[in-house]
C-alpha cells in the first residue's frame, strides 16, 4: 500500500468530513446505485465504503471501457451509476464513450483520479493525465475538477444533474491538490 | 438439416425469438444484430451499432438492473475476443437471468472473412470456464441449439453458449437511430417493470 497525503476517511465525532465522505454521501443522495470501478489508491477508501453498503451494486471491471457498457445496460434498466477510475482508464474507454454513451445518449458520472499533474512521480502517467481534458473536450463531454473539499458536494450534485439533463456522461476529476499524491520519489 | 452442423444463425435466432418472445435482447455489432432484425424488428431489441466487445457488458448491466427479466446477449466470436474481460465480470457478478450466446464461425465475416483465433487455436467455451462461468456449453447443430435453449431459459445462469455457425450473410438491417432504439427499448422495459425511471428522469 502506498501512503497517501490525504485526510483519513475514518471519522471521529466532530472531525470535518473528508472529500471521500462527501463523495460517498452525494453518490447515495443522487441515487448512483451502480458503482463500476477499476481500483486506484486514491479511490480505494471510497470503494471500500461502498462495498460495505448494500445500497450499492459493485461492479469490479477488468478494463474501464466495460464500465461504459455496464452503465449503459443499467440505465436501460432504470438504474443510475458511476464509473470510478484512474485517468489512464479514461484512455481505455474512449471508443466506448464515442460509440455507445454519446450516440445512444447514456448519462452517468465519471469520477476520475487525476495523475500526471501536481506531485507526480511516474513518468508514464504524465501524457494521459495531460491528454484527459482535451480528449473529453474533443468528445464534447463536460468535465469539472474537485480542488477543495468545500466544493465537493456542489460539484457532485451539479455534475450529476447536468449529466441526466444532457443525457451524456459528465466527468469529475479528483485533483492531487485535494486528495494528495504518492510519497514515492 | 437440423442434425447437421454448422448452425444457420438466422434460423437459430428465429427459433430463439419464438421461444423467448418477452426476453430483452442485446445484439452486438455486425451480423448478430442484422439477423436479429431479420426476425422482425421489435422494441425488445437493443441494437449496438459499433462498440465491438461491449454487448455482454450492456447485457450484464441490464440483467443486474432488471433481475425479473430474461436478458439475452447475441454476439459474435470477434466481439467476444475483443473484450474477453466481459466473461470475467459476468462470472463475478453472475446474474442468473443472463443468457449470452456467441455465434462462432471463426471469422470476421463482415470485413471479408478474415479468420479469428477460434478458427485455429482458441476455444471460447474454455475461456468462459476459465473466467469462472459455471454454465457453459458448445452446440454445433440446430437440434442441439433448440434442445439446449429450453434448459438455458429454464435454469438459472448466467449461461454462456458457443454456437458453431456457418457464414451465411445476414439479409436485413435494423433501424439506425441510436436514440430512437434506446427510447423505444426503455419504454418497453418500463412498461414491464415497477420502476418509474422515465418519469423520474424527465
Amino acid at each position: 500500500m502506498f501512503k497517501m497525503r490525504q485526510t483519513p476517511v475514518t471519522l471521529k465525532k466532530g472531525d470535518p468530513m473528508s472529500w471521500a465522505d462527501i463523495v460517498f454521501e452525494r453518490l447515495k443522495a443522487n441515487q448512483l446505485k451502480v458503482v463500476c470501478y477499476v481500483p486506484d489508491s486514491v479511490l480505494a477508501p471510497l470503494i471500500t465504503r461502498a462495498e460495505a453498503d448494500p445500497f450499492f451494486t459493485m461492479v469490479p471491471l477488468t478494463r474501464e471501457e466495460e464500465g461504459v457498457g455496464v452503465l449503459t445496460g443499467a440505465y436501460l434498466g432504470g438504474w443510475r451509476g458511476v464509473l470510478m477510475m484512474q485517468v489512464s482508464g479514461l484512455g481505455n474507454s474512449v471508443n466506448a464513450l464515442a460509440s455507445l454513451a454519446i450516440p445512444y445518449q447514456i448519462p452517468f458520472l465519471m469520477l476520475i483520479s487525476q495523475r500526471g499533474e501536481l506531485g507526480e512521480f511516474n513518468p508514464a502517467q504524465i501524457a494521459m493525465g495531460r491528454a484527459a481534458r482535451p480528449v473529453l473536450d474533443a468528445l464534447d463531454i463536460q468535465h469539472f475538477t474537485l480542488r477543495r473539499v468545500d466544493e465537493v458536494a456542489t460539484l457532485m450534485d451539479g455534475a450529476v444533474k447536468t449529466a441526466y439533463t444532457a443525457r451524456r456522461p459528465v466527468a469529475l476529476f479528483l485533483s492531487t491538490e485535494m486528495v494528495g499524491w504518492k510519497e514515492e520519489k | 438439416m437440423r442434425d447437421k452442423g454448422p448452425i444457420n444463425r438466422l434460423e437459430a435466432t428465429q427459433h430463439l425469438v419464438s421461444r423467448a418472445p418477452q426476453a430483452l435482447i442485446v445484439a452486438g455489432p455486425g451480423n448478430a444484430k442484422f439477423d436479429l432484425a431479420a426476425t422482425g424488428d421489435r422494441p425488445q431489441h437493443f441494437y449496438i451499432w459499433n462498440s465491438l466487445g461491449l454487448a455482454p457488458s450492456v447485457g450484464l448491466g441490464l440483467a443486474l438492473a432488471q433481475p425479473q427479466q430474461q436478458v439475452i446477449v447475441l454476439d459474435g466470436d470477434g466481439g467476444t475476443l475483443m473484450n474477453p474481460g466481459a466473461l470475467v465480470t459476468m462470472a463475478r457478478l453472475a446474474p442468473p437471468n443472463l443468457l449470452h450466446i456467441v455465434w462462432d464461425n471463426g471469422q470476421y465475416q463482415l470485413t471479408g472473412g478474415q479468420p479469428t483465433a477460434t478458427a485455429t487455436v482458441t476455444d471460447l467455451a474454455a475461456m468462459g470456464r476459465g473466467a469462472g462461468l459455471q454454465h457453459v456449453t458448445t452446440v454445433t447443430t440446430l437440434r442441439e441449439f433448440e434442445a439446449g435453449l429450453e434448459t438455458w431459459l429454464a435454469e438459472p445462469g448466467p449461461w454462456l453458449v458457443v454456437a458453431k455457425i456457418d457464414d451465411s450473410p445476414a439479409p436485413a438491417r435494423p433501424p439506425k437511430d441510436p436514440v430512437w432504439i434506446k427510447l423505444r427499448f426503455m419504454e418497453t422495459v418500463a412498461a414491464s417493470s415497477s420502476y418509474l425511471f422515465l418519469k423520474e428522469d424527465n
